[in-house]
């Protein structure tokens, strides 16, 4: 059986095995979400399902982190079936397995890895590694081609979520994407910076959405937080000094702590803990009556800081490594004030910005299918060997 | 930085007025870490226990202060370093850096695979295991970083008598 290669939606390639199908099953099981999908030549979602999603009995409202490998164990059999069923398909169908090897917690990873192993070697199929973080990228590249857009390359990806704060130079060069660690988070991550800001003054978790909602109804320039500036350390040899975009959040975090403290905020934010615990399934608008306009203006401000200093350095980065395009992934994607920070930059420096749909910019398995097609098409499959990498960086 | 005179021998306080002054001070503590050791890391938002770690992490060469992040999010960082100790120099130290505020029960903590970190290379620094009383019962001591004024900090480096077997 011998198909013909790829169609123009997917990247040609002379070497590799002859894809059949086009489809490929991922898995990601990095940290809080169990994930399956399966997607065509790395371009046509057919389903995403994440496992908060499946579950009908959760404990209470909201997400429930699946912190424990034992959550995954459960839910990873339950989300592959959903995810074959909803896009109508066999595991005989599949071309190729995907799986996210890293970086992430170690027991969470090897719920996947193993199972994917076992899949692959049951139905004799390739087996494909996909780093989480790059992942993250073909979410947006994915939403890319959803949308028809073709990419100006190299493309500058930031991904910011709250285990990561990112920025990569990418490229594709033969079917085959390169990546470049160019920018980092020295201490915190944005997404943690919000999770614990949103803690600080008594409001729900995870904290973005909260702050997203709430930011709007405070002034921004109230309280001076930033620029944020993070020394190059003196320690780095000259050759290591060559750009970097560090970001740091902690400092931010403690200005906020601070103000609270000196602002006396310490009685409200108890009470509003108080009322919003007692509110089944409690939303940002609920906390609204519950906020005075000191910490709304200190909530706007706070976000207004990490979106700056994010476009700030994310634009210096592109200007520097000459990139033509900006993507933007990971959970504080979802930011609204973000998006129209970037997007509004963007235009003005004719620089075209991607940020992908809320379901691909969260953690998900389509991304993790859609990064794996390229190394599918290279030949680039994981040996039997194949196991977690709770460290591996990417670039 | 200043190190205030032990109140025993046990016991090691620094007090600092800068994040530079604490790495400092991680890194002076590193000292007192050899492995195996299980530490509890406390003290509030902000105190600085992550910088802390990044002089630690410094002393044992296993990571530059800069890459050093937060785990809260992904709850356990591993870091790969040398002893510095004259007894037991150049031999490989694990230095994992675990946050247990994202972890609501014991069944949770069971599945995160902590045991299996627990090797006699291990330094394991524990921020949130005062939750869990299982943790601090495999605890070998905890270091307290105290928010005195400003950026003035008291880190405190307490460590239990070694335990009698049998």
């Amino acid at each position: 059986m011998h198909p013909t290669l790829p169609s123009s939606s997917g990247p040609a390639s002379a070497s590799g095995p002859v894809p059949a199908s086009g489809l490929i099953l991922g898995i990601e099981s990095s940290c809080d979400e169990t994930a399956a999908a399966v997607v065509r030549r790395g371009a046509e979602v057919l389903s995403n399902v994440v496992a908060s999603q499946v579950r009908t009995h959760a404990p209470y409202g909201g997400v429930v982190p699946e912190l424990a490998s034992r959550e995954h164990l459960q839910n990873i059999v339950p989300v592959v079936r959903t995810a074959l069923e909803q896009a109508g398909c066999s595991l005989e169908d599949l071309d190729a397995i995907a799986v996210t090897e890293g970086p992430g917690l170690a027991g969470a990873l090897l719920v996947g890895v193993m199972y994917a192993k076992g899949l692959a070697f049951a139905l004799n199929k390739p087996l494909i590694a996909v780093n989480h973080l790059e992942g993250h990228i073909h979410a947006v590249l994915l939403e890319a081609k959803k949308q028809q857009q073709t990419l100006a390359q190299p493309t500058l990806a930031l991904v910011v979520s709250g285990g990561h704060t990112h920025l990569y130079l990418a490229e594709e060069t033969q079917a085959t994407w390169r990546y470049k660690n160019i920018g980092r988070t020295v201490d915190d991550a944005a997404g943690e910076a919000f999770d614990k800001v949103a803690k600080l003054l008594g409001l729900g978790y995870p904290g973005g959405p909260w702050i997203d909602w709430l930011a709007q109804h405070g002034d921004p320039r109230a309280v001076p937080f930033g620029p944020i500036t993070v020394k190059q350390k003196p320690y780095r040899a000259p050759q290591q000094q060559s750009p970097r975009f560090l970001f740091s959040f902690s400092g931010l975090k403690t200005a906020a702590l601070r103000y609270v403290q000196t602002h006396a905020m310490a009685q409200t934010i108890a009470a509003r803990h108080q009322t919003l615990a007692e509110i089944a399934d409690a939303k940002p608008a609920d906390a609204l009556a519950l906020c005075n306009t000191e910490t709304l203006n200190l909530i706007a401000s706070f976000q207004r800081a990490v979106v700056e200093d994010l476009a700030r350095k994310t634009f210096a980065a592109a200007e520097t490594f000459h990139s033509a395009s900006i993507v933007v992934s990971g959970g504080v994607a979802a930011n609204r004030e973000l998006r129209q920070h970037l997007l509004a930059e963007g235009r003005r420096r004719s620089l075209p910005v991607i940020f992908p749909s809320l379901e691909l910019s969260t953690d998900n398995a389509a991304m993790i299918a859609a990064a794996a097609w390229p190394k599918f098409v290279a030949g680039d499959v994981a040996t039997a060997a194949l196991t977690a990498e709770p460290s591996l960086s990417l670039g | 930085m200043s190190e205030a005179i032990p109140m025993d021998d046990k016991v090691r306080v620094f007090t600092t007025h800068s994040a530079e002054e604490t790495i400092e001070a991680g890194r002076e503590l590193a000292k007192f870490l050899d492995p195996p050791k299980v530490v509890l890391l406390r003290g509030d938002l902000g105190a600085g226990k992550t910088t802390l770690v990044k002089g630690i992490a410094a002393a044992l060469g296993a990571a530059e202060p800069d890459e050093v992040t937060s785990p809260t999010f992904t709850l356990i960082h591993e870091y790969a370093g040398r002893s510095v100790e004259h007894a037991k120099l150049g031999e490989t130290i694990l230095l994992y850096h675990l946050d247990l505020y994202r972890i609501e029960n014991q069944r949770q903590l069971d599945t995160l695979g902590m045991e299996e970190l627990m090797t006699p290379q291990s330094v394991l620094l524990i921020e949130w295991g005062e939750k869990f009383p299982s943790v601090v019962e495999r605890s070998d001591g905890e270091i307290v970083i105290e928010t005195l004024h400003g950026d003035e900090r008291r880190i405190a480096l307490a460590l239990h008598p070694p335990k009698t077997s049998g």
